[in-house]
């Protein structure tokens, strides 16, 4: 196959940073790319200066044999290149047909929907997307939503598809189909740049993987024969992958035991957990793990049911009262609720403790011991920034995550409450906050630890428990947990 | 979540020279305001010339109108007071993003809580009458930011809409006092009888200006010190910025809008009452009209940062002194004030407004 894009020595950088520092990055029609790098390592700029985004300080793009400069994403379109956000670029209210001929010059000035239709249907059964051309994008469920994304670039006749980070927001079934449809337009001679953290998908689809550090290609080599220890070295500069250390304990007293609790959305839960106990919650987002951990740390009404924290029913205590009573939350929504973005880093370090020294005396914002608490706090948990009073905004995933763990370690809880604690991190930041979380975990605390990623939650937790459908499908110990089983829980069938 | 990530730790440079905790809005903010009034300025000049007269004259008079005698200085300063009183207020509810444009009936029962403490509860001999009616202006001022919070809070009426409608409801109060209990019995006009001398307020020697001025500086300062040194400061920037963090912080959010209202109706009442008691000695129907909208103008001006209020409210304060002087001299009509008033506004957005 000939080269379909080759990029040579591009430089990006912004003030001092070399983001992109002399990259060249060759992909040839029907082959799968994986392109991977920690937060920060510059692939996003080498994406957004090859999609037209930005343009480079220097370097030379070639697509297709024709030479790419000063162009901008329409330009990068009309030549073939397609781009598939992690969040799609959909409007949710409309049909799939819609969402197809919106923003499409071949659409035509007036819309011909049953005719494209007609290809949705083609297209959609030759790469096996299994979309109904007529069904409103808001009521598809996420991995359908990115084929059409995906169906969109096909239609547009793109020959190279960005794929970045596409597997984050799916269940594992969806992340098969996806896999399979990738595959399929292999086949068809497209190319396709794979962006990832997931090590195993990568090595399971990608053809040839390239890893990026710090602006610079650090790895080339062909999928087969590479292993997961290496790339991660690669991409962190050490090795992140050895398996966790969850030394055997014998659990201590009952720090947290929820009786029936409910809410709308979660029906009727029970469980305990003991003091140097992780309990693993598996599952696919949206079955009742949001309202299970707003429930548990207060800012959801339980309608019934209790929740006893070391033996104190703090069932209808306020937030404020059970952070004081010991409950640590990391929420799912870290730019939101976990985190003011537009704050500084102390501030946020601060956020549920500011009715407390050192952060307070009287009323009054101490701000000397607070600045002097939030170094100390940047140096135990390496969060990297110039310093406490820049906004956290401009910090990576990582290092604002590492806020959050500081945060909410700090208070040496009884009980920790983590949603989706390592979404979205790089392998070094993912094996910081599980590191963390075990550590607290021997340390006597509770752990509750929600998270869509299975393997995750079968590496750290004591026993494992699978919700569907705002119920636990199953529970079973570290020891029992068997896959096969798991999968069919989270699927939702009734064993 | 890599790409606004990932390219971030790049975009780091200038940040460093801000180790303190404030003015998170953006870079070179005050520098882009501080331009956009000097574009507005521009524009008002060209409007003039282009009614036929000299910019520079009309310019001229404008500043010798607003600061050419220790006397107009003074007027000046009254005029800027309420602005400043009730901005401050406005800006405080704004940094919680509770959007409070409630201000001009707040100042208008204010004045008229005053004007009833001076009239009915004091003789002309009591020394603490003056504290006592301010204090019942801002009660008044607190009550009705209190009753607009209520709504908003207890039947889930949108903020703007009840503190808006409330306006109307409280200019409508103060003329039915004015031609009832409070009114002065065959005036004209609807007004209430003078108000008892030891009420006034006392005025400082040169500029003749009365010493609300100081007490709304004053104010303003510790609105600064509440926002940004305080525990409650920091709960409100926090809802400010994200509702959803401000619970998860254990901040109540109806406790919170409840206090933010309550504070911002005292200050603006405050403000009514300064300016019946300071200026007109007695309560005259719409007093206090525009006023409230002036102070919306004020804190946007001044970046919802109380002590930035000081100079933005100074500057509408001085604006408006000068161009009666700047009619009478040159003859450009006063309202073009007005006009410039509103460029100013607009270019002041325009700077100002967050990126999407």
């Amino acid at each position: 196959m000939p080269e379909l894009l080759e990029m040579r020595g591009v430089i990006r950088s912004f003030g001092t940073l070399r983001a992109n520092d002399g990259i060249d990055l060759d992909v040839r029609g029907g082959q799968i790319l994986g392109l991977l790098g920690e937060n920060g390592s510059g692939k996003s700029t080498l994406m957004n200066v090859l999609f037209g985004m930005l343009p480079p300080d220097s370097g030379k793009i070639t697509f297709r044999g024709r030479e790419l400069s000063g162009h901008r994403p329409r330009d990068a379109i009309a030549a073939g290149i397609a781009m598939i956000h992690q969040h799609f670029m959909l409007v949710d209210a409309m049909t799939v047909v819609e969402n197809v001929m919106l923003g499409w010059p071949a659409a035509g000035r007036v819309l011909r929907g049953t005719e494209t239709a007609d290809r949705i249907h083609q297209v959609s059964r030759r790469f096996g997307l299994d979309l109904d051309p007529f069904a409103r994008v808001g009521d598809l469920p996420l991995g359908r939503k990115q084929r059409v994304e995906i169906l969109k670039a096909i239609l547009r006749e793109a020959d190279l598809l960005i794929l970045d980070e596409p597997t984050s927001n799916l269940a594992p079934s969806e992340v098969a189909d996806l896999l399979k449809i990738l595959r399929s337009l292999r086949t068809e001679g497209k190319g396709i740049i794979f962006i990832s953290h997931k090590l195993p998908e990568v090595l399971e689809l990608c053809d040839e993987i390239v890893v990026l550090r710090d602006g610079r290609v650090t790895g080339r080599m062909p999928a087969a024969g590479a292993s997961r220890a290496r790339l991660a070295e690669m991409m962190v500069g050490r090795d992140v992958t050895a398996p966790h250390e969850l030394s055997p304990r014998i659990p201590g007293e009952v720090r947290l035991a929820v009786r029936n609790i409910t809410v709308p959305g979660l029906s009727g839960l029970s469980f305990e957990i003991r003091g140097g106990e992780i309990l693993g919650v598996a599952g696919v987002d949206g079955n009742g793990q949001i309202e299970l951990a707003e429930a548990l740390t207060g800012l959801r009404r339980a309608t019934n049911g209790s929740i006893l924290l070391d033996a104190v029913d703090v069932t209808h205590a306020p937030v404020a009262a059970r952070v004081r009573a010991g409950m640590a939350y990391m929420p799912a929504d870290r730019s939101s609720t976990a985190l003011v973005r537009n704050m500084s880093v102390a501030e946020n370090l601060m956020l549920r403790d500011s009715d407390r020294s050192p952060y307070v005396r009287g009323v009054v914002l101490a701000r000397l011991p607070l600045a002097a608490k939030a170094r100390e706090l940047m140096m135990e948990y390496d969060i990297r920034a110039p310093g406490p009073g820049v906004i956290v905004a401009r910090l990576s995933g990582g290092n604002q995550q590492k806020i959050v763990i500081a945060r909410e370690l700090d208070r040496a809880p009884a009980v920790l409450v983590a949603h989706q604690a390592a979404w979205g991190l790089d392998p070094g930041a993912t094996r910081f906050v599980l590191d963390r979380v075990i550590a607290l975990r021997n340390a006597g605390a509770a752990v509750l630890y929600i998270s869509s990623e299975l393997e995750e939650v079968l590496a750290i937790s004591d026993r494992i428990a699978v919700m569907a459908d705002g119920c636990f499908a199953g529970l079973v110990s570290r020891a029992d947990a068997d896959r096969r089983q798991i999968g069919l829980w989270m699927s939702g069938r009734a064993a | 979540m890599s790409e606004p990530t990932s390219s971030s730790p790049v975009a780091v440079p200038q940040q460093a020279r801000r180790i303190g905790f404030r003015l998170h809005r953006g870079d070179h903010l005050f520098v882009r305001i501080l331009i956009a009034v000097l574009l507005s300025m521009l524009c008002a000049g060209a409007l003039v010339a282009v009614s036929g007269h000299d910019p520079v004259a009309a310019f001229v008079a404008l500043v010798t109108g607003a600061v050419g005698s220790p006397h107009q200085i003074g007027a000046a300063f009254n005029r800027t007071t309420p602005y400043l009183l009730a901005g401050g207020g406005v800006a405080m509810c704004f940094r919680a993003g509770i959007i409070n444009i409630g201000a001009e009936g707040q100042i208008a029962v204010g004045g008229m809580g005053t004007a009833a403490v001076a009239l009915v509860w004091f003789d002309d001999l009591s020394a603490v009458s003056t504290v006592a009616a301010l204090l019942g202006g801002a009660g008044a001022g607190a009550l009705w930011a209190g009753l607009a919070a209520a709504i908003h809070l207890g039947r889930r009426v949108h903020e703007v809409l009840a503190t808006l409608l409330l306006n109307f409801v409280a200019l409508l109060l103060v003329q039915q006092v004015l031609a009832g209990p409070l009114g002065e019995f065959g005036a004209g006009f609807l007004q209430s009888p003078l108000l008892p001398r030891a009420s006034w307020l006392p005025r400082i020697s040169p500029f003749n200006a009365h010493v609300g001025f100081l007490i709304a500086v004053v104010a303003a300062a510790l609105l600064s010190f509440t926002l940004w040194r305080t525990r409650f400061g920091f709960a409100l920037r926090v809802a400010g910025h994200s509702r959803p963090a401000a619970a998860y912080a254990g901040f109540s959010l109806p406790l919170l809008t409840w206090s933010v209202m309550v504070l911002a109706g005292a200050v603006a009442g405050l403000a009514g009452g300064i300016e019946v008691l300071g200026l007109h000695r007695r309560l005259i129907e719409g007093f206090s009209l525009g006023f409230g909208f002036k102070a919306v103008t004020v804190a946007l001006l001044g970046a919802l940062e109380p002590l930035a209020i000081v100079p933005a409210a100074l500057f509408v304060g001085l604006l408006e002194a000068g161009s009666l002087s700047m009619q009478r001299q040159i003859g450009v009509p006063s309202a073009l004030v007005v006009v410039i008033e509103g460029l100013t506004m607009l270019f002041v957005l325009a700077a100002t407004v967050r990126r999407l």
